[in-house]
């Protein structure tokens, strides 16, 4: 019995996404999230792009809210923990915390390009990009 | 919940479902493929030696990794390493690095500022305030009515496709703000809708970086460059060319002194 989950989102369609990577025997699901795709009144070419993608991922396909389907799957399969790939939308941050007052979850990072260092200049880019460009490229 | 089906024959089979499961959401389907094969398939075909100097042409070498890089289907590292494994040199990689920092910066700023990304994040430096700008978008611009067959074609683009070569958004977002002095947020709004690769991150701060409100002058253009970038694409057969009524034309001094009459035209300088 699989203690964990693997939740891919759409900032993470790709099937060497982190949390699938580092837990590929876990089940995996996708939620589409029908309040997001009604507020941003998502065109059918922007799903139909994403459905393409879901269907190179070994993951089950749900919809509706995406807290409550993401606690359904963990049920239905036994699990007590939910690994997902980091992202910094805000509504992606909301459900992690909404996820955590019932279900273990870890967030596994993307390897970052540029290494973000604390007091790092991000007024505007040409002052990122000076201390990028010493450690973006080798 | 039921779960969605994945057992699709063709696309038209994907298309005539979702378009079942997903009526509201409307519109034609754009030719680009989602998918990690379509994504590693755009990578293998890129040519990192003449995009820098042609990427700012609409025919130019652009990589159309974006929507790909933008849902994660692609990583930023993987597009660096792969430059690195073939050993391109920096000369030669830097302009296409330089882009991927683009994104990585705007994911950045995302993480801090979270929806704060949906304000302005400074004051329009355009001599015009916030509440000079109309709210929504005027029809004329999503029906591709305004009778400029440049930003018609930008606007059918848009919605037919879901992609836009980065100088079509510059223009078109610059069109929108600056001169029918829209809120830029009406103009994101409408991007997101249709962009393959729309992300409130990186398309909100760019059309913030047009507006002024998150750079230190408007982004604008003239006619020359228009024509120039897209080699009189447009022009050619627009009853505008040539003419006072196209409202592109003249020199960047002149269309500062038509757009923004109120503001200190030596901050605002000229951009290419």
């Amino acid at each position: 019995m699989p203690t964990s989950i693997v939740w891919v989102h759409g900032d993470s369609l790709s099937p060497t996404n982190p949390a699938l990577a580092t837990y590929p025997s876990a089940p995996a699901v996708w939620v589409w999230d029908d309040e997001l795709l009604r507020a941003w009144r998502i065109s059918r070419k922007r799903i139909v792009f994403i459905y393409e993608c879901l269907l190179e991922l070994p993951v089950e396909i749900r919809r509706g809210d995406v807290v409550t389907e993401i606690r359904a799957f963990a049920q239905e399969k036994g699990a007590q923990k939910v690994v997902t790939t980091s992202s910094p939308s805000p509504r992606f941050q909301r459900f992690c915390r909404e996820l955590a007052q019932t279900l273990e979850v870890e967030v596994l990072p993307v390897p970052a390009l540029v290494p973000v260092t604390p007091g790092m200049d991000l007024q505007r880019f040409s002052r990122y990009w000076k201390v990028a460009e010493k450690v973006i490229y080798r | 919940m039921s779960t969605l089906r994945r057992d699709f024959a063709t696309r038209e089979a994907l298309v005539a479902y979702i378009a079942q499961e997903f009526p509201e959401a409307t519109g034609p389907v754009s030719p680009i493929r989602g998918g990690r094969q379509a994504a590693l398939a755009q990578l293998a075909a890129i040519q990192p030696e003449t995009y820098g100097d042609t990427r700012n042409y609409l025919d130019g070498t652009v990589t159309r990794l974006s929507p790909y890089l933008r849902h994660g289907v692609l990583a930023l590292t993987e597009v660096r390493d792969w430059l690195q494994q073939r050993r391109y040199s920096w000369k030669t990689a830097e302009p296409l690095v330089r882009q991927l920092a683009w994104r990585a910066y705007w994911q950045t700023l995302y993480d801090q500022w979270g929806d704060g990304i949906w304000e302005d994040r400074e004051p329009y430096k355009t001599g015009w305030q916030p509440e000079d700008y109309a709210n929504d978008l005027p029809g004329d611009i999503p029906d591709a009515s305004t009778g400029l067959l440049c930003v018609d074609s930008f606007s059918r683009e848009l919605q037919d496709t879901g992609y836009l070569h980065n100088h079509v958004r510059l223009w078109l977002a610059a069109y929108v703000v600056h001169w029918r002095r829209v809120k830029w947020q009406a103009g994101a709004r409408w991007f997101l809708e249709h962009l393959l690769d729309g992300d409130p991150a990186s398309n909100n701060l760019s059309w913030q970086w047009v507006a002024s409100t998150f750079s230190h002058k408007p982004y604008y253009f003239n006619q020359d460059n228009l024509a120039r970038y897209s080699r009189r694409r447009w022009c050619e057969a627009c009853p505008h060319d040539g003419r006072a009524t196209c409202p592109f034309r003249g020199s960047y001094e002149q269309l500062a002194r038509r757009l923004f009459p109120h503001a200190d035209l030596h901050r605002l300088g000229t951009r290419r």
